[in-house]
């Protein structure tokens, strides 16, 4: 497969829209960009309808930046918060039923090691609490227990946020919410604690409060991904309208609840420790060969 | 009336900091301007947040970021227009 995906047809290229030369002149594709350059090139994620000052969509916008190849990612993710956005960049996004993203993952996973024998292709589930704690939690599990290789990336913003504020399996003990008027009466969900039983290779916990660090786990995880197994990345995402956080104070409860329960948290497998020491050390080899 | 984000060129340009554009939501909003060494917004896509005004005034302390009424922005930047340009100068 040729690595100008994205490329124009000779002639043709005018006649596309502004947007998509953009992405062929300055685009993210076929190099690696830091989150450093943010603002130097033309993103991948294009105008989407998240709201102001959603913290959900900060970490997406991270996540495209953090993907080690993008133009040989798939995305899959359901109804929630977050397609809204993701559907929105310039990576192919399959949109799953509720409940079964990480089903649809895994045929799509083995699918493509079957086509593209050569090209390594990365397939990572982007979804919200509900989609993957509760609705699709059958489907999650199962993956981690077969040991499939992609990555999960939960987007856990605490609520229901898309269909109006009611209360998830991933919504903190005693927090009122629409269908908890006296607050919600059980613990949160140990979805890491699950993951770590059900043997996936790398775990993370993560609030957006440092960009370059997000960017970084996500690259790992799917890194990780690729040789050794499933991975798994939850991350807090606030919701800034179900929680009547003001947008400007968005960033300050990310911090906040990062320092309170959130706060990073990373756990390897020994086989993905090793796998991931003895990449690191070849990436420092090669680099102090190109000097 | 709604208000977008304004970045005082003067002030950033005396800084590398490049914090706002990391911090934003939107996709290609913030912009960084290499030739100039400054930030800018892109007017038709900032939805008037604020979370980069906070970035600015208690992460990098450089206070160079204001909200501003949309139509009392002069000759704001807008991509859906022009596209994504590196910088700004070169398009005059």
């Amino acid at each position: 497969m040729s690595l100008k995906t994205i490329q124009a047809a000779t002639g043709f290229k005018d006649y596309l829209p502004k947007e998509y030369q953009d992405l062929i002149d300055d685009g993210p594709f076929l190099q690696k960009r830091k989150v450093s350059e943010l603002g130097s090139f033309k993103e991948a994620l294009e105008e989407h309808p998240m709201c102001s000052g959603c913290a959900m969509t900060l970490f997406i916008r991270l996540c495209y930046v953090g993907f080690p190849s993008l133009e040989h990612t798939v995305l899959v993710g359901t109804a929630g918060c977050g397609r809204l956005a993701i559907s929105q960049g310039a990576v192919p996004f399959v949109y799953g039923n509720y409940g079964d993203t990480n089903a649809v993952a895994t045929g799509l996973k083995r699918g493509l090691e079957i086509r593209f024998k050569d090209q390594p292709k990365d397939v990572v589930v982007m979804a919200g609490d509900g989609g993957l704690a509760d609705i699709g939690f059958h489907a999650v599990m199962h993956s981690w227990f077969r040991k499939e290789k992609f990555t999960t990336v939960m987007l856990d913003n605490e609520v229901y946020g898309n269909t109006g504020g009611q209360d998830s399996g991933m919504t903190q003990k005693g927090m009122v919410m629409k269908m908890a008027p006296t607050g919600k009466k059980f613990e949160k969900m140990d979805m890491l604690g699950l993951a770590k039983t059900a043997g996936v290779a790398y775990t993370a916990r993560i609030a957006p409060t440092n960009p370059t660090r997000v960017a970084n786990t996500i690259r790992k995880a799917v890194l990780i991904a690729r040789e050794v197994g499933p991975t798994f990345i939850q991350a807090y995402t606030s919701c800034n309208i179900e929680y009547a956080i003001p947008t400007p104070k968005v960033m300050d409860d990310a911090r906040a609840v990062e320092k309170d329960r959130y706060s990073f948290e990373e756990y390897f497998s020994d086989e993905a420790k090793a796998y991931w020491d003895e990449s690191e050390k070849e990436r420092k080899r090669l680099r102090k060969a190109k000097k | 009336m709604y208000a977008v984000a304004e970045i005082d060129a003067e002030i950033c340009g005396a800084t590398k900091c490049r914090l706002c554009t990391q911090f934003c939501p939107e996709g290609n909003t913030i912009l960084y301007d290499e030739t100039r060494g400054t930030a800018y917004v892109a007017v038709d896509r900032c939805k008037g947040c604020e979370i980069c005004v906070g970035i600015c005034d208690d992460l990098a302390k450089h206070h160079a970021i204001k909200m501003v009424p949309i139509d009392q922005v002069k000759e704001g930047f807008e991509i859906s227009k022009v596209g994504f340009k590196r910088s700004l100068v070169e398009s005059e």
